[in-house]
């Protein structure tokens, strides 16, 4: 047990150093950015983003500056990761539906039910449902413990189970998401897709920077992709950005 | 041997013919000519023309190309004979002429390399008639074995209407068999001819004959003003009709025995107008975009609650009687505080002809800033050409409640508090974040890490554990002999406890009267009798008892002696009390194993 607190403790000022670091980074980062030197200040973010470490608005100043560089493809992609982690930020909203009305061509968007459903992110629809699924067992509990509660809890154990199973439909829409519909933005000016995954295959069609498109299938360097009128066609994987659906 | 020698003979004899032919063959002059199976067709019939070459193979096949003709390769064949023991060899391509246009024309005289010569054909000449529609008193009389008749709803039409036509294809009652039935003439000038439709074949008595007749009807759209015409149609058929060189004999055997005789035949109906008439000038409604046709208008608008920026969709369906095909949108200048994205629509027809269905619109839009409250009232304007009436169809507004996009901090070019300024379109992003803001690691989402998915087995279990102790508990509820032993377990438990505790303070009396309650409460239990009935004599009678090992028994007998000596003469040394107190354990375990 002695030896466990030393660990503990520098495990905590390792953290706190490391964080310090980023922090730093950050500034700097933003420093350039301010100065107009985009390409250095996407630089920048992409080396902490790089180190593993994710926050909102981290992914926020490199939307920012990825757009500021005309990179709309690139500022989509971030907008959206720090959508995913920050769904009702106010500000990543407005810049990403700034940096999509930008966009030209078809483009796939998200429905009235997926917007709905993005209002919370995965975790926080996981962390609910948990809450949800946690009460409703404990009152299930408390009324084996103590029967005479039984009469007082029936309205909360039908309203928690209630939440439970609204909550756990919800995490399974939007995990089935995450993990099977994937999103393929476009970070290139402009990008041919092709009606099979070869660099001589017939074009399919043309598409332009930033537009977002649905992904259907994988294979080796070639990704397929629907655009929002339907049309399919497979793209290179370096010329799009590969978000998760949700 | 002799029939060996005869198939010998004959197989020399027959490569000497063969060889003979051969060289005849060769020695005869290459031919190339070019023949009409006829001289002169009616316009939409069709007549063969035949290139023979005899005698050897062209190099070339040379293509007819004659302005007014279309000569199309129908095939080719080879045909090989002996004459007199000469052999001769014909390859005739065969080509199919027709006409269109009626005429005198002449197909050329066409070259051909054969054998290394350059053979040229004769000049043909071809006569084209034109297809007229038969007189009405040949149809009377019954002369025409098939004809067509074009009628039209009216002569009049608005530019942009949608009608139909009906074409009749009759067939006189002797007509065996009808096909390849082709149209080669569908000339129409100001109309669009639109999908054509069989109908039900129905007989009809025209003249002093009975016709089959055969309905088309097809869809027609005026498309310029003035007098627009329909027709000719022209057409070519093959029909089957009793062979003239078969009339005699019994009717009732001809009619099964008859095979008939097969008819190349031009059909033409005549010419009809129609005058064509703009739409009226007066009373046209602004939003006006030129359909033309019987309407309804339907609208949906989703979601209605949004922010800035977030597409709405909107959907219009025009469904009704008219050309959907042309049906377009009408300029939306309302839609000022929206972007919008160019509209996809589908158009599903109900009827065959594509006369009626509807269309739909889907249209995506965005408001642009928080002060838009609601998508605004759409109309759509047509002219019905039945009551000659321009109709306009509005669909009520849709509230809307959008909200700002960025609300902090606001962007400078919105922290203005001038209103106007406000609802001015973003010019450009939000600014940067100073703050790095809550930092994690790049880590999979939660759903996916096993120790949070395992953590969630705990209420689980929570809930299965207070299940079975809810259920334990009901069970000892409602068993007094299982509380009663447990009671009395505990009772020992704490009084062997207490018998140590006596033993040590060399406290005799309390001693043993806490051994005799203690011997009472346990026997009683075992026997399930009141604990004060019990006495050394019941050790002896109680039949449960007598299954109880000897030495048991012995013990408890001791103890019960022992208390009652103990009244009186109570001092006892505290080994001795110890040792009881143990025997009394003893005892009691064993009595705890005995079956009650």
């Amino acid at each position: 047990m002695k030896r466990i607190f030393p660990f503990l403790f520098a495990l905590f000022f390792a953290g706190n150093i490391f964080a310090a670091d980023v922090a730093t980074d950050f500034s700097t980062a933003n420093k350039l950015y301010a100065e107009g030197k985009f390409a250095d200040a996407a630089n920048a973010y992409g080396k902490i983003l790089a180190s593993g470490v994710t926050s909102p608005n981290l992914f926020f100043n490199y939307g920012n500056v990825e757009f500021k560089s005309g990179n709309l493809g690139e500022a989509i992609a971030a907008f959206r990761r720090a959508e995913l982690l920050a769904p009702r930020d106010s500000e990543i909203r407005a810049n990403l539906a700034f940096v999509r009305n930008q966009v030209q061509g078809a483009t796939v968007r998200e429905s009235f039910w997926q917007n709905w459903l993005g209002n919370l992110s995965l975790n926080e629809w996981t962390v609910f449902a948990a809450i949800a699924f946690w009460l409703t067992f404990l009152v299930l509990a408390a009324k084996q413990i103590r029967p005479a509660l039984a009469t007082k809890l029936k309205s909360a154990t039908w309203v928690f189970a209630a939440l439970t199973i609204f909550s756990g439909a919800i995490l399974g829409v939007q995990a089935a998401n995450h993990f099977t519909r994937q999103t393929a933005v476009v970070a290139s000016a402009q990008a041919t897709a092709r009606s099979g995954p070869f660099d001589d295959a017939q074009t399919a069609f043309t598409i332009r920077d930033g537009a977002e498109l649905s992904v259907l299938d994988r294979r080796d360097d070639w990704v397929q992709v629907a655009d929002g009128s339907g049309k399919t066609g497979w793209l290179q994987n370096k010329l799009v950005e590969i978000l998760p659906g949700a | 041997m002799s029939r060996i020698i005869r198939h010998i003979f004959l197989i020399v004899g027959f490569l000497f013919l063969a060889a003979t032919g051969l060289i005849s063959t060769h020695a005869r002059a290459a031919t190339f000519t070019a023949s009409l199976d006829r001289d002169t067709i009616s316009l939409g019939e069709t007549a063969a023309l035949s290139l023979a070459f005899e005698g050897a193979q062209p190099k070339n096949v040379p293509s007819p190309d004659v302005p007014g003709l279309q000569i199309v390769n129908s095939g080719t064949s080879q045909n090989v004979s002996f004459i007199n023991g000469a052999m001769s060899s014909t390859v005739t391509v065969t080509f199919s002429v027709t006409a269109r246009q009626a005429g005198e024309f002449t197909i050329p005289a066409l070259t051909a390399d054969v054998n290394g010569q350059q053979l040229s054909t004769e000049p043909l000449k071809l006569t084209v008639l034109k297809a007229d529609a038969p007189p009405a008193a040949a149809i009377d009389s019954g002369n025409e074995i098939a004809f067509m008749k074009l009628s039209l709803p009216g002569k009049k039409v608005y530019v942009g209407q949608m009608l139909t036509a009906q074409l009749q294809v009759c067939l006189r009652d002797d007509v065996q068999n009808f096909g390849d039935f082709q149209f080669t003439g569908q000339p129409a000038d100001g109309f669009t001819i639109n999908k054509m439709v069989q109908g039900q074949n129905r007989r009809e008595q025209i003249g002093n004959r009975v016709y089959t007749v055969i309905p088309l009807t097809f869809a027609l759209t005026a498309m310029k003003t003035g007098t627009l015409s329909l027709g000719p149609f022209t057409a070519s058929a093959t029909l089957v009709v009793p062979s003239a060189n078969d009339q005699g004999g019994d009717p009732f055997f001809r009619q099964f025995f008859n095979q008939g005789e097969r008819k190349q035949i031009p059909l033409a109906t005549g010419t009809l107008t129609a005058q064509s008439v703009p739409l009226p000038a007066e009373n046209v409604p602004a939003n006006f975009n030129g359909a033309v046709g019987d309407y309804q208008l339907t609208a949906t608008v989703g979601p209605t609650n949004l922010t800035v920026g977030d597409p709405v969709t909107v959907r219009v369906r025009i469904s009704g009687r008219g050309d959907l095909g042309s049906v377009t949108l009408p300029d939306q200048t309302a839609l000022r505080d929206f972007k919008i994205f160019a509209p996809t629509s589908k158009a599903r027809y109900s009827d065959q002809l594509g006369m009626e269905g509807d269309k739909t619109f889907e249209e995506i839009i965005t408001p642009q800033n928080s002060d838009v409250h609601e998508w605004p009232q759409f109309s759509f304007s047509f002219f019905n050409p039945d009551d000659a009436q321009y109709h306009t169809l509005a669909e009520p507004a849709v509230p809307l409640a959008v909200k700002a996009a960025g609300a902090t901090p606001m962007p400078n070019f919105a922290a203005n508090k001038n209103s106007a300024a406000e609802n001015q379109t973003p010019q450009d992003i939000l600014p940067i974040k100073e703050n790095l803001g809550t930092l994690a690691k790049n880590s999979a989402p939660l759903i996916s890490q096993p120790a949070f998915v395992a953590l969630q087995t705990l209420p689980i279990f929570a809930f299965i554990g207070a299940f079975i102790w809810r259920k334990r508990a009901d069970n000892l509820a409602n068993n007094p002999r299982l509380r009663r032993k447990i009671a009395v377990e505990k009772l020992v438990q704490t009084g062997i406890a207490d018998l140590q505790k006596f033993a040590t303070e060399n406290n005799s009396e309390e001693f043993f009267a806490l051994l005799f309650r203690l011997l009472q409460e346990q026997i009683g239990e075992r026997l399930d009798c009141p604990a004060t009935a019990i006495t050394e004599n019941v050790v002896e009678e109680n039949s449960i008892l007598r299954g109880v090992p000897d030495l048991t028994r012995n013990d408890l007998r001791e103890l019960f002696q022992l208390c009652n000596q103990a009244r009186y003469a109570p001092v006892r040394g505290t080994s001795e009390l110890n040792s009881v107190a143990m025997q009394f354990e003893k005892a009691v375990r064993e009595l705890q194993e005995v079956k009650a």
